[in-house]
């Protein structure tokens, strides 16, 4: 059997978060959407199928899989299509019949033997799939927040799925277990110093390899600690999960941070998304309270949608970054390359891709091109090349983002000439 | 609008973002030594241009300018272009 995720068309619903990438790369829990599915359909992905403008630089991470090419899949051989949105749980089972499942607008999954090999995009499949499709029991992700707030409780079950407690790496008498070792799944070389607690009551704690955690730490599980990331005497409350090499101090609460990013100073952050290359300075905080513990609204896509939860922080996109003392709004969304500087006061809710914030505007500022320069310095401190691909990933994420941008460069013209 | 209007207007916005004296800045005046602009109040005088002017300026262009007279020049070529 050939396995193909996709997205459909819901992707804009968790901008900033998938404008440079597909939605089921996001992360939720200890994995990202796609390896879920991987892990409980029992193989990795033969092909994916994602906007156009994201197959050069997705290409480069799809393992050998084809993107947006089914070509290669005979006719008469079994496929099954499971939507990038899509949630496969612990205990969720891909179907064993032919058929669809989905609703009108979308499909979550597809099990065929049909000739697939003309299919590139979510609308063929719209076209291709019956139209009589039953209803899928698994969870698909709408909005952006519901990853985050799904995040918490999908690093206990992925830590599950895995199967296996261990601690590879020496734990030093002066580092505290605070509850069942069993919660434990330490992976080898890492690196615990001294008076860390590693509280596993509430749930399991995982650390993978070539991590390394400072004096001072507290981990509370559950919690997903990726490869190579630094913990420099982080308070890191229940709920979170960082992705590859990120470095993080200060507060953190059931967020995600995707990867290549640092929070590595004091200030809190809770209920976030944080994307890949984002640099928190010292002392930035977001909120993910409202006084009135009030649902909090998120800006998509022009709108506020009201979250329906009272605990949403904020949503920043890849590359961004803030000054010191920084303060996000609660549900505030920041776009690709935004870069901030405080104000003494939280910032809007939405600050557009590119932009700059500057003296309490969204400003053109200094441009994208020196935007690009900083991100080339950045990902060269982590060995990390800045690529043809990514210019023109992103060139094209500006020009998509252009109208939005101006509009609110427009608006506070008056602002930041201090009018 | 003909260039002696542009260069009149861009004198009198550049004084008000610079807080310097009209009839100090020829074209010949550089934005940070001559006129002592500092790296905020060249995007404030790229946004003061812009509405001053009523255009919208390519960022990367518009910051490369390094002297009244470029000013002078850029922008009334972008008026030409967005307004005829």
């Amino acid at each position: 059997m050939k396995l193909v995720i996709f997205e459909d068309d819901c992707f804009e619903n968790f901008y900033p978060l998938t404008y440079p990438r597909p939605i089921f790369e996001l992360r939720c829990g200890a994995l990202s959407l796609a390896a879920k599915v991987e892990r409980q359909v029992g193989q990795k992905a033969d092909a994916y199928l994602v906007r156009d403008y994201l197959v050069e630089t997705f290409s480069a991470r799809a393992g050998g899989a084809k993107v947006n090419d089914l070509s290669g899949i005979a006719p008469g051989e079994e496929v099954l299509f499971v939507n990038g949105r899509l949630l496969a749980d612990k205990d969720w089972k891909a179907p064993k019949a032919p058929g669809a499942m989905g609703c009108q607008k979308s499909v979550s999954v597809w099990r065929t033997t049909a000739d697939v090999r003309k299919i590139r995009s979510f609308a063929d499949i719209l076209a291709a799939a019956p139209a009589d499709r039953g209803k899928c029991d698994a969870t698909c992700f709408n909005w952006m927040w519901e990853v985050m707030l799904t995040s918490v409780e999908q690093i206990g079950r992925d830590f599950a799925a895995a199967g296996r407690s261990f601690v590879e790496s020496e734990l030093r008498p002066d580092v505290a277990v605070f509850g069942d070792r069993k919660n434990l799944a330490i992976h080898s070389d890492v690196d615990i110093h001294p008076f860390v607690v590693l509280d596993t009551r509430h749930g399991p704690i995982t650390i993978e390899s070539g991590s390394e955690v400072h004096p001072f730490t507290r981990i509370e599980g559950p919690c997903y600690v990726g490869p190579k990331c630094t913990l420099l005497g982080a308070k890191v409350r229940e709920g979170c999960s960082f992705g590859p090499v990120c470095r993080v101090g200060g507060e953190v609460e059931e967020s995600i941070i995707h990867g290549y990013s640092n929070k590595y100073h004091d200030g809190f952050l809770g209920h976030a998304y944080v994307c890949e290359w984002v640099n928190l300075g010292a002392l930035t905080t977001n909120s993910d309270l409202k006084n009135d513990y009030g649902s909090v609204d998120v800006h998509v896509t022009g709108k506020l949608v009201a979250s329906g939860s009272t605990k949403v922080g904020s949503f920043i996109g890849d590359h961004v970054k803030t000054s010191i003392g920084t303060l996000l709004n609660t549900g505030s969304v920041v776009g690709t390359f935004a870069l901030l500087m405080a104000i003494g006061k939280p910032l809007p809710k939405f600050i557009p891709p590119f932009a700059w914030y500057l003296e309490g505007a969204i400003s053109r500022g200094f441009g994208k091109q020196s935007l690009f320069d900083t991100a080339v310095t950045a990902m060269g401190r982590r060995k990390k090349v800045w690529t043809e691909a990514d210019l023109r990933l992103y060139e094209h994420i500006y020009a998509l983002t252009d109208e939005e941008r101006k509009h609110y460069i427009k608006k506070d013209r008056r602002k930041l000439l201090g009018r | 609008m003909n260039k002696a209007e542009v260069e009149q207007k861009v004198k009198e916005i550049t004084a008000d973002v610079l807080n310097v004296d009209v009839a100090k800045i020829t074209p010949r005046s550089t934005f940070t030594g001559d006129l002592g602009a500092e790296s905020i109040q060249s995007i404030q005088l790229v946004a003061a241009y812009e509405e001053g002017f009523d255009i919208e300026m390519d960022e990367d262009e518009a910051l490369s300018v390094k002297n009244v007279g470029d000013a002078i020049e850029f922008i009334h070529k972008v008026v030409q272009a967005q307004h005829g």
